[in-house]
Order: structure tokens, then sequence, then C-alpha cells
């Protein structure tokens, strides 16, 4: 099996006082090694929780089903304990907040300690300094600073923290949470260059969850499109961005803000994420979408393929060829 | 680290000249008179002017500040008005006690209310959880000396397992005081039939008071785990592969020990100025039951010198606390 990474049917389902929250819906994909997949969609639409049952620390109150085979094992069936071993040197996640990410009572250099001897408890100290100097100059912060507290760093040198200790037992898979949604426009881009270089230096299959289409255009192979815990865009990266063919991705697509157009307004899609308690009829993004038809309010879509993508959209049912209604002057 | 803590010890005698400034002004307004408590409503006036003069209460206002805060610079409390010793000496004599039972029970306290709390942090909405919450409610909800006469009554009277009252059966005390704990120094001259009678005589007040403070300790320690067990640094020790012990202890417990610690650190102080029930229900000599023994008697110098001495040790507890805190928490530190 060549794909490091298979979600089949991925339900998440949580539970609450007032009713259960709906957040991933039938979600699959997959994943080949080496590849990056970029997670794209509106806050709410489940590309976290998706995020986060790959490594299954999803809160208390989550019920998972379906598969995720992990290198052909199925995460989901996996003992506690299994998991546990995976983490953090097979899949490692770095997350959307790098200041509440490292506890701010424990040196840096405990941290990274504690993340080697989870897994080789019986790793000499002195060799643990080794690698934690190599990681953390590797990603262009100076190792003297193993010493120092988590608040003693910026936000974008905490967030380089983070990917030190999310990278240093060397995984397989790298899941990134939105990784530079708090940080300013600079240090944004200085954080997508390491994770750039992450991927051409050390082959590491990555998925980036964010909500910035435009941010990770550079570096993903495969784009999936959420949309109220449905997948419902899938392909290429490219022929994505030519030809988005479900109608949010259009609209998402014409959202990014762009300075050179004449009339520089921004745009966006009119409405909200539907309440996931009770979602709407039908396909979950008729009451937004400008094609919505008949059918879109009474049925939900299956997933077409075409031309090798996946969409879930009414307006492919039956296609083979490229879609016809790729207008991209909605908006 | 050195500058935070003389800071805090310079800061902190502004403190106790307020407190002692508000002891002072409160004794005097409070209703009653010391001289016609001591000598009675009906006492000739002469005599009271003598007392008076005797007490130094004929001066004004402001000398009797002065020679009350220099009396307790130079560590005088004045002389009790029962006893005719003085106050330093019978505080001194009664403060063991009360430190002893106040060891145990804040060890007791402490135990259950960290393993108990966190227990039931870490499995909330389970079993454990449930009964940690109902623990806490009701045992908080009891009486002290209700609990205290209860287990008297069962373990002293009925089961006649342990002793009720007192801190050691007769004969039973240590031959050299050193310390002035009972199990400490009989310990140090190797006693060990006084160590073991001290400690039954331990058990019943240590756990009345144990258990009735463990309640706030366990809701504060569940609730403060809970809150650190949800933040994003334990999902993202754990998204490393951090055992899940370690989650628990070495993150989210260690993360909200901090506020804790303050409080418990608080509690203990105010242990020390006496657990008044608990040791007037089990007879223990403490500050606590002297206090309301003097009370009783209207011994003002003795009850001045009690709160001076509990405010004194506020003071300090709370120094103290300020240090760990910054010993645990870096950013208090810089």
């Amino acid at each position: 099996m060549s794909d490091i990474l298979e979600v089949k049917d991925l339900n998440v389902e949580y539970l609450t006082r007032d009713g259960n929250i709906k957040a991933v819906n039938g979600v699959s994909f997959s994943l080949g090694l080496h590849e990056t997949l970029g997670l794209v969609g509106e806050s709410g639409c489940g590309k976290s929780t998706i995020g986060l049952s790959l490594l299954k620390i999803l809160p208390i109150n989550a019920k998972i089903s379906g598969k995720i085979f992990y290198k052909g094992k199925d995460m989901v069936k996996m003992s506690d304990n299994e998991i546990r071993s995976l983490r953090g040197k097979e899949i490692s996640m770095i997350f959307q907040d790098p200041m509440t990410s490292l506890d701010p009572i424990m040196r840096i250099k405990d941290q990274f300690f504690e993340t080697i001897r989870a897994h080789f408890p019986k790793t000499e100290e002195a060799e643990m300094i080794k690698t934690s100097s190599n990681v953390l100059k590797s990603i262009g912060i100076d190792p003297s600073r193993l010493e120092n507290y988590p608040f003693e760093f910026s936000g974008g040198m905490r967030q380089r923290v983070m990917i030190a200790l999310a990278i240093i037992l060397n995984p397989s898979l790298l899941i990134a949470d939105e990784p530079t949604t708090s940080l300013d426009v600079v240090v944004q881009l200085q954080i997508m260059e390491v994770l750039k270089a992450l991927k051409d230096q050390k082959d590491m299959s990555m998925v980036l969850i964010t909500h910035d289409l435009g941010l990770v255009a550079e570096i993903v192979d495969k784009v999936g499109i959420m949309y109220a815990g449905d997948l419902v865009e899938f392909g290429d990266v490219d022929s994505i961005y030519e030809k988005p063919l479900h109608p949010y991705t259009q609209l998402l697509l014409v959202s990014i803000p762009n300075v050179k157009l004449e009339d520089r307004e921004l745009r966006y899609i009119k409405g909200n994420l539907p309440n996931l308690k009770s979602p709407p009829s039908g396909c979950k993004f008729h009451p937004r979408c400008p094609f919505a038809t008949d059918i879109c309010l009474k049925s939900v879509p299956p997933t077409f393929d075409v031309n090798g993508r996946k969409v879930k959209c009414w307006l492919y049912k039956g296609e083979k060829d490229d879609a016809r209604k790729t207008n991209t002057s909605v908006g | 680290m050195k500058t935070y803590i003389l800071t805090r010890i310079i800061l902190s005698i502004p403190m106790i000249f307020i407190i002692l400034t508000i002891i002072f002004v409160v004794l005097r307004i409070l209703p009653g008179n010391p001289v016609t408590a001591m000598l009675g409503p009906k006492a000739p006036p002469e005599v009271v002017k003598s007392m008076e003069a005797q007490l130094g209460l004929d001066k004004p206002i402001i000398i009797q500040f002065g020679d009350y805060i220099s009396n307790i610079l130079k560590g005088n409390f004045g002389d009790s008005t029962v006893t005719t010793l003085p106050v330093i000496q019978e505080l001194a004599d009664r403060f063991p006690a009360t430190l002893e039972l106040t060891i145990f029970a804040m060890i007791l306290a402490v135990t259950i209310g960290i393993f108990f709390g966190s227990t039931a942090a870490y499995r909330y909405g389970r079993q454990v959880d449930v009964i940690a919450r109902i623990y806490s409610i009701f045992v908080y909800s009891m009486p002290v000396f209700w609990l205290g006469i209860m287990l008297q009554l069962i373990f002293g009277v009925w089961l006649k397992w342990l002793p009720v009252s007192g801190r050691a059966s007769p004969f039973m005390t240590p031959n050299n005081m050193y310390t002035g704990l009972y199990t400490i120094d009989a310990i140090l001259n190797g006693q060990w039939n006084v160590l073991y009678n001290s400690l039954l005589h331990l058990v019943l007040p240590s756990v009345t008071l144990g258990v009735v403070i463990s309640s706030i300790f366990v809701r504060m320690v569940r609730s403060n785990v809970l809150l650190s067990l949800s933040s994003q640094y334990v999902i993202s020790a754990r998204s490393r592969g951090v055992k899940e012990s370690k989650v628990l202890y070495a993150h989210a417990l260690k993360n909200a020990m901090i506020p804790i610690l303050t409080i418990m650190g608080l509690q203990f102080a105010l242990l020390l100025g006496g657990a008044v029930l608990t040791e007037t229900t089990f007879s223990w000599p403490g500050i606590g039951s002297y206090l309301v023994e003097r009370i009783r008697y209207r011994d003002f110098p003795a009850i001045q010198g009690a709160v001076v001495f509990f405010a004194l040790f506020v003071v300090i507890v709370s120094i103290l606390i300020d240090i760990v805190n910054a010993w645990m928490d870096p950013r208090v530190r810089y």
C-alpha cells in the first residue's frame, strides 16, 4: 500500500446536553507517501476535528466511527497504548495557538526530554540535549534557549519550538492545525517556509489544516474542501485552483482578497455555516448556494467522481467530463 | 529570586504595622472595659483608677499606641490577667499542640484533596467524580464539632479503640522536650510507647479537622485540574505521546496547584491560629481552646496577644506561599 493514510467514512459526533453535533460526516480521503494535503474550510466545518481524529486526541464527549488506516493499520481499532506509541513518533501535530500549546511552567528542555523519553525511556540526557539542540538549530532557534521557559519566546518563536517538538522523533506524518492563524503576516510566511523545508528535506507527509486557501497553495499537493462536516471536494491542488467544481470551492476562491482587482471590494460568501445540531435538509450548502435546485433541498448529494476528483454536489450527477458549470464569476 | 524574596519581606513590614494598628483600634472600640471586666462593675473608683494607671490606660491614646508597638517589638505581649504569667510564654506553651494537630490534619486534607480531586477531574462524569462531588458537599456541610462528637461516640465510646480527648495519657509525655511536638520529641527520645500513645490521641482530632478541610481541597483541586486538563498544553503533550499519568501529574496537576497552594497555605495559617471548634471538642490544649478559655475570663492581654500572634503567622505563611509560588511558577520570578 503506497498510501500512508487512508480515511474511510470517518464520522465524529460530539455529544452535548442539548443535542449531538455531527462535526465530521462520512469523510473519506487518502494521502500518499511524501504528499501534502490541505484541508480547507471555514471555522467550525470539522477540519480541526479531523486533525484531532488522526491522533485520536478528541475530547471525551466525542464519538468516532469509521476507519483511519495509518500505514495499513486501523487506528480507530487500536488500543490506547498502541495509539500513544504512534503519537509524536509516527504522527505529530502542531496546533493553532503557540501561546498556549507549551506548558507554561516547564522549561523547553524538559518538554523535549519528556517527548523523547515517552518513546525511548532510557535515553541518556547528553544524547537528548544533542538531539534537541540539532532540531532547534534546524528550524532557526539557538540551542542555548533550551533552558528558557515558554513565556520568554515570542509567538513565532514558540510556533517554531512547537514544530521542533513535533519533528524531533522524525515522524512520517505531520498534522498542522492552522499553524499560522494566530501569527502576524511576516511570521506566517516564515513558518510556512519552515514547513516547506520540512516537506522538501525530510520527506514528511503532511496534513495542513487551514482556512486560508492562498497561503497553502504553494506547498500542498492535494486539497480537500470541507463544509459543515462534509468533504465537498477533493483533488489535486492545481486542478482545484484552476477549475473549482463545487460551488462552495468557487466561492471560497473568489473570496481571497486581491488588491489587484479593480473595485477592491471584499467578496464573501453570504450566510453562515448551518447549525450542526439541526443541519438543513439535503445538501447542507443549499441555503447559500447560487445554483441550488429542488433536488439539493430534498436529498443529500453522493460523492461523484469527476476526472479523478471527488465532488459532493448534484451538479455533477452523471458527469464524466470536465464540468460545465465551472463558472468563476459568482460572488 | 533573592531580590524577589527580599522585596516580599520588606513589603510585609508595613502590612504587619497596619495589622497591629487595626487590632489596637478594634480592641479599644469594642464595648467592654478590661478594668471593669477584671474588677467587676462594683469596684470602688480609686481601685479602678490605680488599675488603669497600672495598665497604662490613663495615658493619652497615642502614647498607649506607642507603648503597645514597642512592647510587641520587644516580644512583650503583656501578662495574663488570669494567671499573671507572660502571655508570650503561655502562647509558646500552647502553640506546639496546635502545630502538631495542624500538621497532621493538613497532611490528611492535602493528600485526600490532591488524589481524590485530581482523580475525579481525570475521570470527569464517572463514578469516582460523582463520589468526590457528593463527598465534598456532604463533608463541607457537616459541622466540625458534630463530626468530632460522632467520631468520639463511635471510636471512643462504643468501640473503645481511641482516646476521645487530650494530647496524651497521664505519664505518657516525652521526657525531654525539644520541639514541643509530642510525636517528634518521642522519636528523639526513643520513647516508642509515648509516640504510639500520642499518635492514638492525634487520630480523632486530626481526622475530624482534616476530613472537613479536605472537602474544600477536593473541590478546588477537581475544578482546577479539570480546567488545566482541557487546556491546550495538555492536548499537545498528549499529541506527543506523553503517558497519561505524566499528563495528569506533571502537566495538569502541577499547573493547577499554583492557585491551590495559596489557598492551602492560607488554610494552614488559619489553622495555626487555633482550630477553635476542634480543639474545644477534643479538649486539645492548643491556641484555639486557649482563646476560648480567655475570652470567657475577658483576659484582654491574652486575647490581644493571641490575635497578634495569629496575624503574624498569617503574614509569615503568606510570604512563604509567595516564595513557593515563585519557585513553582517561573513567570512570577521575573
